[in-house]
């Protein structure tokens, strides 16, 4: 323990000895270790951004609906909206929502067009996107608001507006189509570009009002479900389809498969990324130390002269170069979250918000600090610097006690 | 007392090199730096190694100290054949027994005076406290005891190698092995560290073996050797 402490002492000391070299490497560290940082801040705050899109399009980490319901949607597959509905158990929800969600035709005087006509309590949708909306006119007071809002990209392409009247067609239970004139009464402005062109609201118990039957009063065709952690999905998932046989129990990696690649794909693509730069970091890191080896040939035969053993010989420089690493990796962390909270509240990609739409993002990239993250990157930087002076090390034992006779 | 040191006290000779010979290959060039050299060293003796550049002198010292291997012949010091001894074992043995005394003095710039005795105690396992004691006695006993808090780079030439001799001595060796020691120094300082290594010779008994070019450094020996071409010429007042 006693020699430890002397040769970390030596290494500390020939670290601020050589301070001017060091700067450098430091530097270059800290800057790669920061940009890593950083970027991989946006790459989280990326993949987050997509979660979020995904849960928040209606669908939840978890949604409930009658069998079949999803290949063919239609109120033959409605449930009923019990209110004794066992949902969570012993996990904590942050929001439930009861809807019913049909195909149906909206039509204006001048145009006609399918949208998904979706029965909704303004009240639980704080877990979905229309909680994001911004309304021209009114949004839907309560549930029992019979009137209709719309998307702003829908009512340009019905050339109508807020007050105008639409028709809407939907198949009941039966199949039959009924027919139901609705008033505007907003027109939305959403994030994201699709809910405006397919999705229009009323009112859920308007709806069950409209299209309920003697079997079934207060209909619901969906329960939708967002969780206080999303990694409790699978075994709510579990207890929800044990207390539902009747039901399909879904997650959202199953209703968006593709975002939930795309999600997994971020793990790797940080990790892929994390490589590339630090380990062309580490080519330069290892290049130095090799150099620094060699300048002090003399100094580190005196150690094997006197009688230094390889063992400690080789902790010594090792300890030189993970603390020329560590030293830098904390720089550059530091400058990392500097910069993260320098980007404030994320990046505006509005300009290119049909290609960001396309990967089922918003239009703000905000950057996500996971403690998570930042302990594993620093670790493994230091467990690179390990790596990195293996190659010094070794050059360091094979310098002979002879160098000390140099003059 | 280790064996080795048992072995040095009990059985002169401490250095007993027979028919020593060290090749070097320079361009697939066999060049003799020693061609076959015989020498005994008893304990307590002060010895010079003398004799021009390439004589064999360095060569010689650094086999005797187990830094440079050699290619015939047989090495003994303290009883102790160097040839059946491992790269790791050399190194106890240098640790433990062997003090060395370096031309460029190589002390540890990082380090303080202090430290730098106390570096090589360190290495050996000594404890913390025995570690400090003995670090401040050998600086005493070379005149350096206000200089301990100092760092090679604020001392002197002549300082600094005092700090190399107590650096060497502070183990107690068995031997005392000095590469060109006075060569950076001026003549009044040569004189000092000699008159230094001549007290550590007379007064402890330590057994001193240095090579040298310098005519000032044999008048302090007991024991004049000259080499030349990698033989022994001159072994005190008679030839080899």
């Amino acid at each position: 323990m006693d020699t430890l402490v002397l040769l970390f002492n030596l290494s500390l000391r020939n670290i601020v000895r050589y301070r001017r070299r060091n700067f450098f490497l430091f530097a270059a560290i800290a800057v790669a270790v920061g940009g890593t940082t950083l970027s991989n801040a946006l790459i989280r705050g990326w993949q987050v951004d997509m979660l979020e899109t995904a849960v928040s399009a209606l669908t939840g980490h978890i949604k409930l609906q009658a069998p079949g319901f999803a290949d063919d949607p239609g109120l033959d597959k409605a449930f009923a909206a019990d209110p004794d509905i066992q949902l969570g158990g012993s996990v904590a929800l942050a929001g439930v929502a009861l809807r019913i969600n049909l195909p149906a035709v909206i039509s204006s005087e001048r145009e006609t067009r399918g949208v998904a006509l979706v029965g909704i309590n303004p009240a639980q949708e704080g877990i979905s996107f229309y909680r994001d909306f911004v309304f021209e006119g009114q949004a839907l007071t309560g549930s029992a608001d019979g009137r209709l809002v719309i998307g702003k990209a829908l009512a340009e392409t019905l050339q109508t507006r807020v007050g105008r009247r639409v028709v809407v067609i939907v198949e009941d239970a039966d199949g039959k189509s009924r027919e139901r004139g609705y008033r505007i009464a907003g027109v939305f402005d959403a994030p994201i570009q699709w809910p405006e062109e397919l999705l229009v609201f009323t009112g859920l118990q308007a709806m069950q009002q409209s299209l309920a039957n003697s079997r079934l009063p207060t209909p619901v065709t969906e329960v939708s479900l967002v969780l206080q952690e999303e990694e409790n999905r699978q075994l709510v998932q579990r207890e929800l389809a044990s207390k539902h046989p009747e039901l399909v129990v879904t997650d959202w990696r199953q209703m968006s498969p593709q975002i939930a690649e795309i999600v997994d794909i971020v793990d790797a693509t940080m990790a892929i990324w994390f490589v590339m730069i630090m380990g062309a970091l580490t080519f330069g890191l290892v290049n130095t130390l090799i150099a620094a080896v060699m300048q002090r040939t003399q100094e580190l035969g005196m150690l094997r002269a006197l009688g230094m053993s390889d063992r400690l010989l080789l902790t010594q420089v090792v300890l030189e170069s993970v603390g020329i690493m560590v030293v830098g990796v904390v720089f550059g962390l530091v400058l990392g979250v500097a910069m993260v909270f320098g980007l404030g509240d994320g990046i505006d990609l509005s300009s290119f918000s049909e290609s960001v739409e396309a990967f089922g993002m918003s239009t703000l990239l905000r950057p996500v600090l996971n403690l998570e993250d930042l302990f594993l990157f620093g670790g493994l930087s230091v467990l690179l610097g390990l790596l990195a002076s293996y190659f010094p090390a070794r050059r360091a034992l094979k310098i002979s006690p002879l160098m000390a006779m140099n003059r | 007392m280790t064996e080795f040191a048992e072995n040095a006290k009990a059985t002169a000779p401490v250095v007993e090199c027979r028919g020593v010979q060290r090749i070097y290959q320079q361009d697939s060039v066999p060049v003799y730096a020693l061609r076959g050299a015989d020498l005994t060293i008893h304990a307590g003796e002060f010895v010079s190694l003398a004799g021009p550049s390439g004589s064999g002198k360095s060569t010689l010292l650094n086999v005797i100290g187990g830094l440079d291997a050699f290619d015939a012949g047989s090495v003994s010091v303290g009883g102790v054949d160097l040839a059946a001894l491992t790269p790791a074992q050399l190194a106890q043995t240098r640790l433990h027994n062997v003090g060395f005394v370096f031309q460029a003095y190589n002390l540890i710039p990082v380090l303080s005076a202090r430290e730098n005795v106390e570096f090589i105690l360190q290495l050996q396992g000594v404890a913390s406290q025995e570690r400090r004691s003995r670090a401040e006695q050998a600086l005493h006993s070379l005149g350096l005891a206000e200089l301990g808090d100092r760092r090679p780079g604020e001392l002197s030439g002549g300082q600094q190698q005092r700090v190399a001799i107590a650096r060497a001595i502070v183990t107690e060796p068995v031997l005392l092995l000095a590469d060109e020691p006075t060569a950076n120094l001026d003549s009044k300082t040569t004189s000092e560290l000699l008159a230094v290594l001549r007290d550590l010779n007379q007064q402890q008994g330590m057994t001193i073996v240095t090579a040298t070019h310098d005519p000032i450094v044999m008048e302090y020996t007991s024991r004049q050797v000259t080499m030349l071409d990698g033989e022994i010429r001159q072994d005190g007042g008679v030839a080899a």
